[in-house]
């Protein structure tokens, strides 16, 4: 999915320890290994984020998913320095964001990073142009502009007519697509994205991932995806960080994450996952050399069929799904694998 | 998800056994004394459907307030230590006190007079005047006085239906207490269940000393008081000057003349040294004062009163419009005109200087907490001291007149415009903050941008509870020289005149409600914009 592996948001060793004596207690976690009771008890801490390190190259959507509570929203604060770490270092487009002054940081804010929030946060007395074109005010952007650059923002999200009205008179779901138009209107090359469909029924949260993934393909945005549903991660996302209690657990795009999780933790949220359209021809394949058997008219399919497209070629006949990668034929996927790949890769 | 081991098995309602066992431990824990017998008749009241009580603690009927304050039931303790203590006074007065004593107090006071008089009748006629005056007063008075003789004999015999009446209310008190006792106590177990901290449990000895002591202390005191005729002199007035003698080597001098004339000295002081300070507000103020006089006086009348009700039909519709005219051509007819004038300027100029600087303190207080609490005593001192008190310090610093009236005004009418907006602006949501924050606001476009305009609403009803306020409290600065509609009330008030009293006073209600209808329709429509 990435063309260049330029690093457009790179987070290495971020800690965030809210409370008074939050170094004495990074040093006991570090040294004693203490968990978050402890920490509690002994240093009147709480433990927002533990030794967060990834890297974001352009055009990827990166999710990062866990419960309430996980330190996922407080981690994606560091990045536009609405939390400052403990320790750490956030680099965002090659700039330390530690080191930047209050101009230079607004400066980021307004030109490079959009955010968008689960609670909406529109401005309830300005109408859905004005609430838009906001970003672009701040930055001193004259009317004129601004207006034609958030009409645009809204054709993008699908909601021309609705300029002139306040945020009170529209659903909450196109209520979020004002606030995704919001995000883009400054044209950033980051997005910020804190559980904007959390609040949604499931119907319209489904439509807007769509119509949110093809957005942020076609406008190569890097985007922070924060997400408590891994359905909608999985969904959404090109790599997926699952955290707990303020620790990454795991980072892997959504079929390493399916077919090996990294603990239990991880294991009993991918548990009630389908693996249809996210499970690859090539991880669930036996080598061609230990496959012993007529493969005479047997169907074939590329390494990166999903199971889905594995199981219509399956059906039709009593033979395995002889599997190619660029025209080569590099192994075999028999019914037993294929079934025990919908259960989620059990071992054989 | 897997099943779980502890699930309880579905029972019907109506099948439900009580379980006693485990409640009467925590009853005997709650009890510590008596548990046995607690438990039972907690179980009594937990088991009876009905609204009278179905038990009866003898112990608290007969200890009374002792055994609510060895329990810790405070509230019943102080309710039933007041209704004995009626009681118990009842007895004590049919007992050994003379309910005739006043009556025949009185009646030996009138005799002494009659006598008097009697003597000035024989001085009278010594001087060879007509006595006739004197003895017919003489006569009135004597014959008052066997009215209140028999009244007093009335009385007197009385002592035995007061003696009666006052048992039988002890009696009555100890059964309400007797019967309630146990539902009381229940109720303070239930308290307790929540919140071991938030009732008392068990008996303490140091409740049962309280109690007792407290007892003491009010019982034996009260009783002698109301029964005996004339009781200790102590008793009747706090001995304020004794005490002061204590404090104060002076005949003549109290602790109330020696603090009263160093606080004045103080002020006189202050005033001196502050006089530049203080003539500049005064200044200030009346500049103010002056331009909307000028505006509303000086412009001819047909012009003002065209303006106020185009206001009041642009801004609140056409029946305020109407009502407006109409209070205008009362106030106008009855050689108001100019007068009510100065009293819009007062208010609009106490009103315009508390928006000035309420609402800039406002936004302060509602950003920052510390400052709020600082602040805070301040203004609930500014709106519950009588007006009355603060004219005085005014009248010191500030001299007499309309400014200073103005002044007193802004002191009362302030606090409701900064409680407001920074309430206003403490409830703008943290979200849409942290949103702006995070799109590059700076601190002032996030003021400028959200929070003012989201606490709009707030600050608006703040001003217009100043302007109720302010018009109020014009009314009383005609008390230190203010002018307006108030100078009229009180020139009718100091000479009793009722028609042009009520005629002005109708006058300013005019003027309050025309001020607060036009206010009000005007904020309602910003409201239904946002």
């Amino acid at each position: 999915m990435t063309e260049s592996t330029e690093s457009v948001v790179n987070i290495s060793n971020v800690w965030k320890v809210f409370g008074e004596k939050a170094d004495d207690a990074i040093k006991a976690i570090k040294d004693e290994g203490i968990g978050k009771a402890e920490v509690l008890e002994r240093y009147g801490c709480v433990i927002g984020v533990q030794d967060a390190t990834f890297d974001v190259p352009r055009g990827e959507i990166f999710c990062i998913m866990g419960l309430s509570g996980s330190g996922k929203s407080t981690l994606v604060r560091h990045i536009n320095r609405l939390i400052e770490p403990s320790s750490g270092n956030i680099e965002v487009l090659g700039r330390n964001v530690s080191n930047l002054n209050e101009s230079q940081l607004r400066e980021l804010r307004a030109n490079h990073i959009g955010m968008v929030f689960q609670h909406m946060a529109l401005l309830p007395h300005r109408s859905v142009r004005d609430n838009v074109a906001y970003p672009l005010e701040i930055r001193g952007v004259a009317k004129s502009k601004r207006w034609a650059v958030s009409d645009h923002a809204l054709q993008l999200v699908d909601l021309v007519g609705y300029e002139d009205r306040l945020p009170k008179e529209l659903s909450g779901g196109m209520q979020q697509r004002v606030v995704i138009a919001r995000a883009l209107a400054s044209d950033p090359e980051v997005l910020l994205m804190d559980e904007p469909f959390s609040a949604l029924d499931p119907l319209i949260r489904m439509q807007l991932q769509d119509q949110f993934k093809a957005l942020v393909a076609q406008l190569q945005k890097t985007t922070l995806f924060i997400t408590h549903d891994l359905d909608e991660a999985i969904r959404i996302g090109h790599r997926i960080a699952i955290m707990k209690d303020g620790i990454i657990v795991q980072i892997g795009t959504p079929e390493d994450i399916v077919m090996n999780p990294a603990d239990d933790y991880v294991r009993e949220f991918v548990q009630g996952i389908s693996k249809l359209k996210l499970v690859k021809a090539h991880s669930i394949l036996e080598p061609l050399e230990s496959y012993q058997g007529d493969l005479e008219g047997a169907p074939r399919a590329d390494e990166e069929a999903d199971l889905d497209q594995l199981i219509d070629h399956a059906v039709g006949t009593d033979l395995p799904v002889v599997i190619t990668s660029n025209g080569q034929d590099v192994g075999v996927v028999t019914k037993p694998r294929l079934l025990r790949g919908i259960q989620g890769g059990k071992e054989q | 998800m897997s099943d779980s081991e502890n699930s309880a098995s579905v029972i019907a309602a109506s099948d439900i056994e009580v379980d006693h066992a485990s409640l009467d431990a925590s009853i005997a824990e709650f009890a510590s004394q008596n548990g046995d017998y607690y438990a039972k008749q907690f179980h009594r009241i937990h088991s009876s459907t009905g609204l009278l009580p179905n038990t009866f603690n003898w112990m608290a009927a007969i200890l009374g307030p002792v055994w609510a304050a060895a329990r810790g039931v405070w509230g019943m303790f102080w309710g039933f230590l007041i209704l004995e203590m009626i009681a118990w006074v009842q007895i004590g007065r049919g007992w050994w006190g003379d309910p005739g004593a006043n009556f025949f107090e009185r009646a030996a006071g009138q005799r002494e007079r009659a006598e008097g008089f009697l003597e000035r009748a024989e001085a009278a006629r010594a001087a060879g005047e007509d006595p006739a005056r004197f003895e017919k007063l003489a006569e009135n008075i004597g014959n008052a006085a066997e009215k209140s003789e028999a009244l007093g004999q009335a009385a007197s015999s009385e002592a035995l239906g007061i003696l009666l009446a006052g048992l039988g209310l002890l009696v009555l008190f100890k059964a309400l207490q007797g019967f309630y006792a146990n539902s009381i106590y229940e109720k303070q177990f239930s308290r307790w269940r929540i919140d071991q901290k938030m009732a008392e449990s068990g008996v303490k000895p140091k409740n049962i000393l309280l109690g007792i002591v407290l007892v003491i202390l009010i019982g034996p005191l009260t009783i002698y008081k109301f029964t005996v005729d004339s009781p200790l002199e102590v008793l009747n007035e706090f001995p304020e000057k004794q005490v002061s003698s204590v404090f104060i080597d002076s005949d003549k001098a109290t602790l109330y003349t020696e603090l009263a004339s160093w606080l004045e000295q103080k002020i006189d002081n202050a005033a001196i040294a502050g006089a530049g300070a203080f003539d500049g507000i005064t200044a200030s103020v009346r500049w103010v004062l002056d331009a909307l006089g000028l505006a509303l006086i000086g412009t001819p009348w047909p012009v003002v009163m065209l303006v106020i009700c185009v206001v009041a039909w642009r801004a609140a519709g056409p029946r305020v419009a109407i009502f407006t005219a109409a209070s205008l051509a009362y106030i106008a007819l009855l050689g108001y005109w100019a007068i009510a004038m100065e009293t819009v300027a007062l208010v609009g100029a106490a009103v315009f200087i508390c928006v000035i600087i309420g609402i800039p303190l406002g936004i302060w207080f509602g950003k920052s907490r510390r400052a709020y609490n600082a602040a805070e005593p301040v203004l609930d001192l500014m709106q519950t001291l009588p007006a009355f008190v603060y004219l005085i310090p005014i009248i010191a610093f500030f001299g007499t007149g309309n400014p200073p009236g103005i002044l007193a005004t802004i002191i009362f009418g302030m606090p409701p415009v900064i409680r407001l907006t920074s309430l206003g602006v403490r409830g703008v949501p943290d979200t849409i903050k942290e949103a702006a924050v995070a799109f590059g606001a700076s601190r002032f476009q996030l003021l400028k941008d959200v929070e003012v305009p989201l606490a709009l609403p707030s600050i608006m009803t703040g001003v217009n509870q100043t302007i109720l306020m302010c018009l109020s409290m014009v009314v009383i600065i005609s008390l230190i020289g203010g002018g307006g509609l108030g100078k009229v009330i009180l020139e009718a008030l100091q000479y009793a005149a009722k028609g042009p009293g009520l005629l002005g006073g109708f006058a300013i209600l005019f003027v309050a409600m025309v001020i607060d209808r036009i206010v009000q329709g005007a904020f309602r429509r910003k409201d239904q914009e946002l």
